[in-house]
């Protein structure tokens, strides 16, 4: 009997893990995928989302408004954003080195101005703010188990799980999303029919630099109190081969993301426990694992055609 | 819409397929430019008096033969790493795992190293850098293999090793390798047996820069002069054409990103041989990343990789001696790093472009 509790609770505490993992993730590969089906690669996805984890942070410390610093961590997002759109849509420079060099100015800017206003001497002893409360969902929250799970985060988790069929609506309902798409699969056929293919390429990267922004904020404001060096780890980037193995659809995507989030709680739960196993081969796991989904998700590529090409007019 | 915008003067933006050599200088020097400046407001930020900040920043890199000596001894891995770029990005092969490479170069030498250390330093260093190149290799070889069994891009999956190895790093010095006498994740020192030679006196330049140089040249007449460098260049400039002029595109990129692995291992071995005596993951401060952006600012031109790197050592010195100086954190240096860098992309897109003003009525 009490076996059988402990056993429900781990894996509702596994569970309940997976969604809040899956929060950061999300977002970001929500916004990439809009970027993506207008045909631009946001490589710097991120550098994208620690700058945004740094200034919710900041504005966090600062302020002590928590909204206010959704707020602008998001909009830090799109300014990333626009500095990649510019490069990349406007001068035409190569989408993987401008992505590369995004992402080192926000490892070293972010941790200047860490170390310069919080962390002269050591990287331990930072301030902490307050974060993100959850909400408990009236009524849903009271469903055994279940309102454990799903109805117990914060604010931002149910934001992006909401993005979900929001963005597919958007994509492949709303016109606009319709053109958003045609500008990812050919460009040139849109610039025929009127479309304006870089303004609206523009518009497109900066929706993925909001959401990614928005991811950010959660991984310091939404999660843990202080914020770190790079402590994004790898989210961007898995949130990019997420959008890969998604095969670029909203749906295929939220499951990819739960998929790699639930490896994430899972090693969380094994590590305390106390199972004896190396954390470091559970905190490589995603990794692999993302390599694992490259492999074999490549033959049903669903990639908008005109992926990474800058467009002009000839 | 069309009529209103013909009636108002146009800019007409024509893009030429090179930029003209006075164009490249002057986008060169302008990002140069820029990036003082952007150098300046940042010290500035910092709170340090400008004028002293660029100074201590000089001579911190080049202001002393002291100071001269230890900025070739921090250029040693960059001028590697740079190569290592060099060479993929050449073939337009976008390996991004310098920093990995690296670090598992680092790992098999010293695998080597616990195997042979009873041997006199003549065999045993050779057998080092060895494994070091192997291991380099072995690294770069798993995302060549990938992309050419299954298509996938190499950029994710260098990327997404870069943090593999950096994990498995971290459970050999938590676990097998740890020094039992120390709270931090690091091996035991290193027997001063196997330690690179020291070339200068009361210096810490050791082998691995001679290495470096050599390998630059290496790089520059394998690029130049060989069948296997025109096979790289034609799959960087058009890998269809190479395809049709019989060049087997799979083996060019295998050799290529074994040959670029294998220079960055070279690079992390130098670090922990030569320099830090122990493995540890602070070994590579961002050289392997640092690498790209050099190669890039260097034309991808293997022996103006060497000026560059020297320039990149120097500036990680000087930002040491800013902070101690001015208190304005040495992490400067990445932000320089990356906004050189930015600059420079931007700058070399724009002197691509010729400008026309066209008035029509």
């Amino acid at each position: 009997m009490i076996d059988n509790l402990l056993q429900a609770a781990i894996i509702i505490n596994i569970l309940s893990s997976m969604i809040r993992i899956a929060t950061p993730i999300l977002f970001a590969a929500m916004g990439e995928l809009v970027a993506e089906r207008s045909g631009v690669m946001n490589m710097g996805l991120e550098g994208t989302m620690l700058t945004a984890a740094f200034i919710g942070f900041i504005v966090a410390e600062k302020t002590g408004s928590l909204g206010l610093a959704i707020l602008i961590a998001s909009l830090s997002g799109a300014v990333m954003s626009l500095i990649l759109a510019f490069m990349t849509i406007t001068l035409g420079v190569d989408q993987i080195i401008t992505g590369l060099a995004l992402n080192l100015l926000a490892s070293g800017g972010t941790l200047y101005w860490f170390r310069l206003d919080y962390a002269q001497t050591s990287l331990e002893n930072t301030p902490l703010v307050d974060i993100l409360n959850p909400i408990n969902l009236p009524i849903l929250s009271d469903i055994p188990y279940l309102g454990k799970i799903f109805f117990s985060h914060n604010i931002l988790t149910y934001l992006s799980f909401l993005l979900v069929p929001v963005i597919w609506f958007f994509l492949y309902k709303a016109s606009y999303g319709l053109k958003i798409r045609s500008l990812g699969e050919n460009p040139k056929a849109a610039d025929v029919t009127g479309t304006n293919v870089n303004k609206n390429r523009y518009i497109a990267v900066i929706i993925g630099g909001l959401m990614a922004g928005l991811g950010g904020a959660f991984v310091s404001i939404g999660s843990v109190e202080r914020f770190f060096p790079d402590m994004t780890a790898g989210k961007g980037w898995l949130a990019i081969v997420i959008v890969i193995a998604g095969n670029w659809k909203p749906g295929r995507i939220l499951l990819a993301t739960l998929i790699f989030a639930f490896l994430d709680a899972f090693q969380l739960q094994v590590q305390s426990i106390g199972v004896h196993l190396p954390y470091q081969i559970l905190l490589a796991l995603p990794y692999i694992v993302a390599i694992i989904a490259l492999i074999s998700g490549r033959a049903r590529s669903n990639a908008p055609q005109s992926l990474g090409i800058p467009y002009h007019r000839d | 819409m069309e009529t209103a915008e013909n009636k108002k003067p146009r800019i007409k933006v024509e893009k030429r397929e090179h930029a003209s050599p006075i164009a490249q200088i002057v986008a060169l020097v302008g990002a140069v430019a820029l990036s003082i400046i952007v150098t300046g407001l940042l010290m500035y930020i910092g709170g340090a008096d400008i004028k002293a900040g660029f100074i201590a920043l000089f001579e911190g890199a080049f202001g002393s033969r002291q100071a001269i000596i230890e900025s070739l001894v921090k250029a040693t891995p960059l001028i590697l790493t740079g190569l290592a770029t060099v060479v993929a990005f050449r073939a337009r092969i976008w390996n991004i795992g310098q920093e990995g490479q690296l670090y598992v170069g680092a790992i098999a030498s010293y695998w080597a190293y616990l195997q042979f250390n009873s041997l006199p330093p003549i065999i045993l260093l050779p057998l080092i850098i060895l494994f070091a190149l192997i291991g380099g290799a072995l690294c770069g070889l798993i995302p060549a293999v990938i992309k050419a069994k299954f298509g996938v891009d190499e950029i994710i999956i260098t990327i997404m090793l870069n943090y593999i190895v950096i994990y498995f790093l971290s459970w050999l010095l938590s676990g097998p390798w740890k020094d039992p006498n120390h709270y931090y994740q690091q091996s035991p020192s290193i027997l001063e047996s196997a330690h690179f030679p020291i070339l200068l006196a009361h210096s810490r330049l050791h082998l691995g820069f001679i290495l470096a140089i050599v390998a630059a040249i290496l790089i520059y007449l394998l690029l130049s002069k060989t069948p296997l460098g025109y096979e790289i260049n034609a799959l960087g400039l058009n890998p269809t054409a190479a395809r049709f002029q019989g060049i087997k595109v799979v083996k060019t990129m295998i050799i290529v990103m074994l040959i670029s692995g294998a220079l960055s291992g070279l690079a992390g071995t130098g670090e922990l041989f030569g320099v830090i005596y122990r493995l540890k993951s602070t070994i590579s401060l961002g050289y392997g990343y640092a690498g790209i952006i050099i190669a890039m600012l260097a034309g991808l031109n293997p022996l103006a990789v060497v000026p560059v790197a020297i320039l990149f050592g120097g500036l990680i010195n000087g930002s040491y001696y800013l902070q101690t100086t001015t208190n304005v954190p040495a992490s400067i240096v990445y932000v320089i790093q990356a906004i050189v860098l930015l600059f420079f992309l931007g700058a070399r897109a724009i002197s691509l472009y010729k400008i026309r003003f066209i008035k029509n009525d």
